[in-house]
């Protein structure tokens, strides 16, 4: 299962999840990476531990009308509305050239119904060079998106063990913290075959104009990202570790690798950067340099760091 | 393109809150309508990059494409990010990406090139007046001390006339008036402003069955395409990727007006 790990990777550094050998614990968000190709000028994608595509549904999406983003403090607000080229178009003209890198690919994917889900994870799986796949159940963008299956702990459940039948590949399930306890969450996905669990999607917000009395998005509503969010994700991935099982990846507002440690201090075994990919598109590579070096400062290893929290 | 933290030469206040910034840089080649994104502060806050057109390319003697030892951006102070890059000196560091975007289709000299400015749309019309001869630049600005923005023009081969809002210098009122004038049937409009503005002469333009290119301003995130935050909705239906809408950054941010849903901006 899954590709290649460049032998020069650090040991210390690799982490095996689902399967799946990284060569390092950073990977990119999916929606804040495109199709990963778009950022070879900036950076190494080798120098990544994987990455997440943009989020795919059976057939192209267009979209929100516009504004469909806005600046906060300390992060942004996003409804994109899941645009995106639909995975046959994925799968043809992006996975080839993506799959030559040295790194894990994992796809994103959401639909409206379970079929729509099932169908998307099938022609992924029958696919070369995809190592797993991340389920959206969670993107609060979109009315008719994934919000009733990611808030609704029986109706996740269906859609992870309809995907998990549909795929030969590893699941992982991404989660929303719109939800009262995520613990509940974390069960539900699990007891139905998730993999693993990757967390948190976005927080459901808003911005008004005051001059104007508008909304400032096109969609009343959209999802929040970036640093402003990081104490609340620690905070739910450390919740989500005291029940889960299965392995974590955490993410939310991660700008360097002191951000990437806390949460893998606090119980994950992988990160996803994501809307630090907007402001310095190297990122990524730097969290996992900076994170090489923590290890080796401390002379300790990843599988080591992870849920090493010292309480009292 | 790249990403390199480059030296400010000078950022000095031309006009009420309007500034120029020189930053020392190699440039890559550069086209009329590029852009680049700047990170105006290490922090937190504001956490994002803003966009700003390429006004020059320093030391540079190039036409349709621009080489130099460093670019001049001209921005106005509109909030907290422009003000943090208004507060910056000579010889600080700041971190640049680009050049961005593609540039406006340079003129193949069978038309009779008009720009039409509005305010900071000025900015990407003065690389593209210095590579193009007897071109005419209408300019609409608010005041005089705006409009004295289009004495850079005379290291131009370009003519200019000039509207302003308050009449204190030129004709007074709106520049798409200006336009309606200036029109003739082998015209080629490039504009640049607001979204108003690019609107009108986008109308006045299709209705003389010229071609007019616009170049576009959104919020943006990343600046590279990835976000899909800076969309506009196209009237044509792409049908290679299946889709309506339009990224400003990476597909413009110049477009053929007659590409562009008007009605939805």
């Amino acid at each position: 299962m899954g590709r290649t790990v460049n032998k020069k990777a650090n040991p210390k550094l690799g982490v095996e999840i689902a399967g799946i050998k990284f060569r390092n614990p950073v990977m990119t968000a999916s929606g804040t990476f495109g199709y990963g190709l778009e950022f070879t000028p900036y950076t190494d994608l080798n120098k990544l531990g994987g990455i997440v595509v943009k989020g795919l549904s059976l057939n192209p999406r267009q979209g929100n009308p516009s504004p469909r983003i806005v600046e906060t403090p300390c992060g942004m607000l996003n409804a994109i509305g899941l645009q995106n080229v639909g995975v046959d178009y994925f799968i043809k003209e992006k996975l080839p050239a993506l799959r030559k890198y040295k790194t894990q690919i994992i796809a994103n994917i959401f639909g409206e119904t379970i079929e729509d889900y099932m169908e998307v994870a099938k022609r992924l799986s029958d696919s070369e060079g995809v190592s797993a796949i991340e389920i959206n159940i969670s993107c609060p963008n979109v009315k008719k998106g994934g919000i009733v299956f990611g808030t609704d702990p029986s109706e996740a459940a269906k859609v992870v063990s309809a995907v998990k039948g549909s795929s030969r590949l590893p699941i992982i399930t991404k989660l929303s913290p719109n939800v009262t306890d995520i613990k509940v969450m974390v069960k539900a996905v699990e007891e139905a075959g998730a993999d693993a669990i990757s967390l948190i999607n976005t927080l459901t917000g808003m911005v008004i104009d005051v001059e104007k009395r508008k909304p400032v998005l096109a969609t009343i509503t959209g999802g929040l990202s970036g640093p402003a969010i990081r104490p609340v994700a620690v905070r739910m991935v450390w919740q989500a570790k005291q029940v889960a099982k299965v392995p974590l990846i955490g993410m939310g507002g991660i700008m360097n690798a002191r951000d990437a440690l806390e949460f893998i201090i606090a119980g994950a075994s992988a990160v996803q950067v994501g809307t630090a990919n907007f402001v310095d598109p190297d990122s990524a590579a730097k969290v996992a340099d900076g994170i090489e070096e923590y290890i080796t400062r401390h002379k300790t290893s990843l599988k080591d760091l992870i849920g090493s929290m010292k309480v009292g | 393109m790249e990403s390199a933290a480059v030296k400010i030469l000078y950022n000095k206040e031309v006009a009420p809150k309007y500034f120029k910034l020189g930053l020392s840089w190699k440039t890559p080649p550069i086209a009329p309508g590029h852009f680049v994104m700047l990170r105006v502060s290490d922090g937190l806050d504001p956490l994002l990059r803003r966009p700003f057109g390429i006004y020059n390319v320093l030391g540079s003697k190039g036409k349709g494409t621009f080489k130099g030892n460093g670019i001049e951006l001209v921005y106005q102070v509109v909030g907290k990010g422009t003000q943090i890059l208004a507060n910056k000196a000579a010889g600080e560091t700041i971190n640049l990406l680009g050049p961005l975007g593609n540039g406006f289709p340079h003129p193949d000299g069978s038309k009779k090139i008009i720009m039409i400015a509005g305010g900071m749309g000025i900015v990407p019309l003065h690389m593209l007046a210095k590579s193009t001869e007897g071109a005419v630049l209408l300019y609409g600005a608010r005041d005089k001390k705006v409009a004295s923005m289009a004495k850079d023009f005379k290291d131009t081969k370009c003519k200019v006339k000039i509207a302003t809002e308050d009449g204190s210098v030129g004709k007074k009122g709106l520049v798409t008036e200006l336009l309606k004038t200036e029109l003739k049937s082998d015209s080629v409009v490039y504009a640049c402003g607001p979204v108003g503005m690019l609107k009108q002469a986008s109308i006045i333009s299709q209705a003389a069955g010229v071609k007019c290119y616009v170049s576009l301003e959104r919020s943006m995130a990343c600046g590279i395409g990835v976000c899909l935050g800076c969309a506009v909705k196209a009237k044509t239906h792409n049908e290679k990727e299946n889709k309506n809408y339009r990224m400003v950054c990476s597909e413009g941010p110049v477009f053929d007006s007659e590409e562009i849903d008007w009605d939805a901006l």
